[in-house]
């Protein structure tokens, strides 16, 4: 370093602490997105600048200090064999913001390591969006703008309470600017960053096939999958059945779509139509839910024959879509080839008890329907038990199920009593979807969970179309395991409410719809703001055919309004300022403008003396100048015409004025 | 009194006449006698630390006698008690009483010579008296006369034998100032010159306790206006919060900083105190009051000044 740097103004030992803690606190959040070894560098770092506040002497050198960041970049490349993208470029940000904390010189240091907090608050929403850690992101933005004040010094007394007094003000201030861009700024209708998304991000959910073990372990994941407001009233449970997929071959085992049909036919008869808006959060696929069954598919999407919904592209951020269904519903009847996809069995998995089971029925009920009821009635009458923990099935599942195990759940039954139907000659199939969600009267919407999945089945009734079949609602009651695995259980229509609603239970419970609410509502009015809010917001000013350049220029309009009124304060503030300083200050801005500025730290004679010694032409005029004002600004004599005088003096320059 | 009878214009001559006389004895250090008056007139102790030889009794001798002065000099050692300071009560066999001896800090000037030689008892007795201005034994208190000041003299703090003054006693001192070494020129004029004793007896003081007085509270009168007080404040609070210091400034030193740059506008012959008097002075007034900010650093006291100065905008 040279000796004409200006001394750098070390910092506070307790400065140094707060923004270490703060560091800390913005890498925590990453704990659940980064690999072990990124976190374990990282904390080894931040625990080495902690113990270096109690032991100056743990600070590594300079030489150790690259190492260190040698051993960083090495350890983001062994983990996500790059650098860039969204894991690999975090990685590297979080390692190296943490490694400069080891190398804080200076105030500017400490700067430069806040600045780059914020940039990884912006960071942190590419892996988390929620309320929550909007909340948190807030927080520690708030904290920081209020840490680089108080760096800046100068505050009197307690500093800390000041800078955060002054950083509330600049957060406020910035608010109106925040609005206008948040609403105006044009958006494209994907988030940016959805480009960078790494394709391999694991989504939870449902599968586009169906095998036992399937959706058992999708019960224990309370994660929201989708939120539905209704239009009008809610529907009793028994008529939420989220339709997401229909699977109609099996290969004795496992269920999978197969090829789909020609083009839908429309329902035969549709009454009951219900309206509602779904908001979907990202689950890697195409498929969309609805309400059995849905009567047109929403913008961007198809219906397919099975009426399931397809969008045109992967759920990869949060879907918004309203639908029409209709509750009660006659499908067309299906025609020869539907009915002959419907009917294929394996011929492996037919044993002879399977038969006669089957043939017994038939052989009393020569219609489809009593058939039907036949087989719900026989899984009600024998000893068949819903559990979350069967035992393993042997190698023909279904004949093992029937006939050994009895114990399982939906995907069992339904798998089951799909092939039984099959084997009756009646068409069947499968179909993978929620049933019910939690109401929650405070956000006045419906939360299903990933818990809710399951699994029913749909044959074709001659003069009725498909019709949807519930086995596991047909199930006894008695036969439910209500053992400790079972409390979470919410898969089926055999959902338990707890036993004893206690006030604690009860509490949470209203705790838990609170912060989903909370959620819905930043999805609703902050996440979900697209291009197309804008398009509206335009057509309502009757901007609309102005599109993306109405928004430009009504963007423009408001900035510059929102910083006019700034400006126009700090005007009015700069008026109030005493004539003399201003007069002093234009002395000061003729004398830089001749190449001679003002030093921050030179009081009016020094200066004077200066420009004297470096212009003696200007000497008279400076004398003369300062010979009025030092007695004016800094002694008793002063009146108001005294400004004037200054002015005059200020006017005698020796040069024309520019 | 309220206003000084002597008019402001006089006192310039005034104070010229003092320093051209005083620049005849001591030589070569113009700025530094500026600095002790001022010291004076604001009524501050002054500390003057240098090595032996270069003057420091003289340049106390040499104020005492041109302000026309009661002078006493106390010289310290470490067998130095608190009582040979102050004085001691004795018993008066014919009153019948303690009577009691005033020591020799009873006069207007007394110069404390070598005080770092002595032990921290004896010092504070010293610093005490200096504080209040008034001596109190055996539960009686003796008021020390008007004008009364002290002019310290320290040996650099690494010599043998010596107990450094801490900070908070440093803090009693208005002003500390180096004389340093003669220039080339001023050396050989002194030692082709008389004694500086005999001048200094031939010397006839300019000043009468009188005027002394009247010049002192004519510093009080000096025009402090707000941007001054701003600027003075955030000179403390720079050495507060830049975090180059262990501790920054006490309120005591933003007065005595303040006194000290009404005396030396005085000098100027201004009714005002405009930046310069207080960036002229900070170096004296401020650098003895500061420590490094972490153990055993050592800032060279120009650097602290210029960092200071440079730092703080006026």
């Amino acid at each position: 370093m040279t000796k004409a740097n200006p001394p750098l103004e070390r910092p506070h030992r307790q400065q140094i602490l707060w923004v270490s803690l703060l560091v800390a606190a913005i890498c925590a959040p990453f704990v659940r997105y980064l690999e072990p070894s990124i976190l374990a560098f990282i904390g080894l770092i931040l625990g080495v600048r902690l113990l270096a506040l109690r032991w100056p002497k743990a600070l590594p050198n300079r030489w150790l200090r690259t190492l260190l960041a040698l051993a960083g970049i090495a350890n983001c490349l062994a983990t996500y064999h790059t650098l860039n993208g969204q894991d690999g470029g975090s990685a590297l940000l979080l390692s190296m913001l943490a490694l400069k904390l080891l190398e804080i010189e200076g105030r500017g240091d400490l700067r430069l390591v806040l600045i780059l907090t914020g940039f990884v608050c912006a960071v942190l929403f590419l892996f988390d969006e929620s309320f929550l850690t909007a909340l948190y992101v807030a927080m520690i933005a708030g904290v920081s703008i209020v840490l680089l004040v108080e760096l800046q010094g100068g505050l009197p007394g307690d500093g800390l309470k000041t800078a955060a007094r002054i950083g509330a003000q600049l957060i406020l201030q910035a608010i109106p600017l925040t609005v206008v861009l948040f609403v105006l700024f044009p958006r494209l209708d994907t988030p940016l960053w959805n480009l960078v998304q790494d394709q391999a991000k694991g989504y939870s959910g449902l599968a586009d096939s169906l095998e036992p073990g399937r959706l058992s372990e999708l019960v224990l994941n309370d994660d929201p999958v989708f939120r539905v407001r209704f239009a009008g009233e809610r529907p009793s449970r028994r008529q939420l059945y989220w339709r997401a997929l229909v699977l109609r071959q099996t290969d004795g085992r496992r269920w999978t779509q197969g090829e789909s049909g020609p083009s839908p036919s429309p329902l035969a008869q549709a009454e009951g139509p219900i309206d509602y808006e779904i908001v979907l959060e990202p689950t890697g696929q195409r498929w969309l839910f609805a309400l059995d069954l849905p009567l047109a598919a929403p913008e961007g999407s198809s219906l397919d024959p099975e009426y399931q919904i397809l969008a045109d592209q992967p759920v990869t951020g949060l879907k918004r879509y309203r639908l029409r269904s209709a509750l009660d519903y006659r499908t067309a009847e299906p025609d020869e080839a539907a009915r002959k996809l419907a009917l294929e069995l394996p011929a492996w998995i037919l044993t002879p008890r399977l038969r006669r089971l089957v043939e017994g029925w038939r052989a009393e009920q020569p219609d489809d329907w009593a058939v039907v009821q036949q087989a719900l009635a026989y899984f009600n009458r024998e000893d068949f038990y819903y559990t979350l923990l069967p035992p393993p099935l042997g190698p023909n599942p279904i004949d093992s199920f029937l006939f050994e195990t009895r114990r399982g759940y939906c995907e069992h039954y339904a798998s089951s009593l799909a092939i039984l139907m099959r084997l009756a000659g009646i068409p069947a199939r499968v179909v993978v979807g929620y049933l019910g969600g939690e109401e929650n009267a405070l956000g006045g919407y419906t939360l299903v969970r990933q818990s809710d999945a399951h699994a029913w089945v749909e044959v074709a009734i001659s003069g009725r179309g498909w019709v949807r079949v519930d086995p596991t609602a047909a199930l006894d009651p008695r036969r439910i395991d209500r053992g400790p695995g079972t409390r979470l259980l919410s898969a089926g229509p055999v959902r338990l409410e707890p036993e004893n609603t206690s006030g604690l239970v009860r509490w949470a419970r209203n705790l838990r719809l609170f912060a989903d609410t909370l959620e819905a509502t930043w999805q609703n009015w902050i996440l979900d703001f697209s291009a197309k809010d804008q398009r509206r917001l335009l057509e309502r000013l009757g901007l609309g055919d102005w599109g993306e350049y109405g928004l430009i220029s009504l963007m423009l309009i408001a900035v510059s309004l929102t910083l006019g009124t700034i400006l126009a304060v700090l005007m009015h503030e700069r008026k109030r300022q005493d004539p003399l300083d201003r007069l002093y200050g234009r002395f000061c801005q003729e004398l830089a403008r001749r190449g001679i500025p003002r030093l921050a730290h030179e009081g009016p004679l020094d200066y004077g003396r200066r420009v004297a010694v470096s212009k003696p032409e200007l000497a008279p005029w400076v004398e003369g100048f300062l010979g009025l004002y030092l007695p004016a600004r800094y002694g008793t004599q002063r009146g108001p015409e005294t400004a004037q005088a200054l002015a005059r003096a200020l006017k005698r320059r020796p040069w024309r004025p520019s | 009194m309220n206003h000084s009878t002597i008019p402001q214009s006089l006192h310039r001559p005034l104070v010229e006449q003092i320093l051209a006389k005083a620049a005849t004895i001591i030589l070569g250090k113009g700025p530094k006698l500026r600095l002790s008056l001022a010291c004076l007139l604001a009524r501050g102790h002054l500390l003057i630390e240098d090595l032996p030889g270069v003057g420091k009794t003289t340049l106390a001798h040499l104020l005492a006698r041109l302000l026309g002065l009661e002078y006493s000099r106390i010289q310290f050692t470490s067998d130095l008690l608190p009582a040979d300071v102050i004085g001691v009560s004795v018993y008066d066999r014919a009153a019948e009483r303690f009577q009691f001896h005033p020591g020799p800090i009873f006069a207007q000037l007394v110069l404390a010579d070598e005080i770092n030689r002595a032990t921290p008892k004896a010092q504070s007795a010293l610093l005490e008296a200096m504080e209040e201005r008034q001596v109190t034994v055996e539960g009686k208190t003796y008021p020390l006369p008007q004008p009364f000041f002290v002019i310290a003299t320290q040996n650099p703090l690494f010599q043998v034998g010596t107990f450094p003054l801490p900070e908070s006693q440093l803090d009693r001192f208005l002003m500390r100032i180096h004389l340093g070494y003669p220039e080339a020129e001023q050396e050989k004029a002194l030692l082709a010159g008389e004694d500086r004793r005999a001048l200094l007896g031939r010397l006839q003081p300019v000043l009468s306790p009188g005027e002394l007085i009247e010049l002192q509270s004519a510093v009080g009168h000096v025009h402090v206006a707000p941007p001054i007080i701003d600027y003075v404040h955030a000179i403390l609070q720079f050495t507060r919060r830049s975090g180059q210091f262990a501790y920054g400034l006490s309120p005591r030193a933003g007065l005595g900083l303040l006194h000290a740059a009404k005396a030396w506008a005085l000098l100027e012959g201004r009714d005002y105190v405009i930046p310069e008097d207080v960036q002229v002075v900070l170096p004296a007034v401020v650098i003895h009051r500061l420590v490094g900010g972490e153990p055993g650093q050592r800032i060279g006291s120009e650097e602290v000044a210029r960092l200071i100065l440079e730092q703080v905008p006026v």
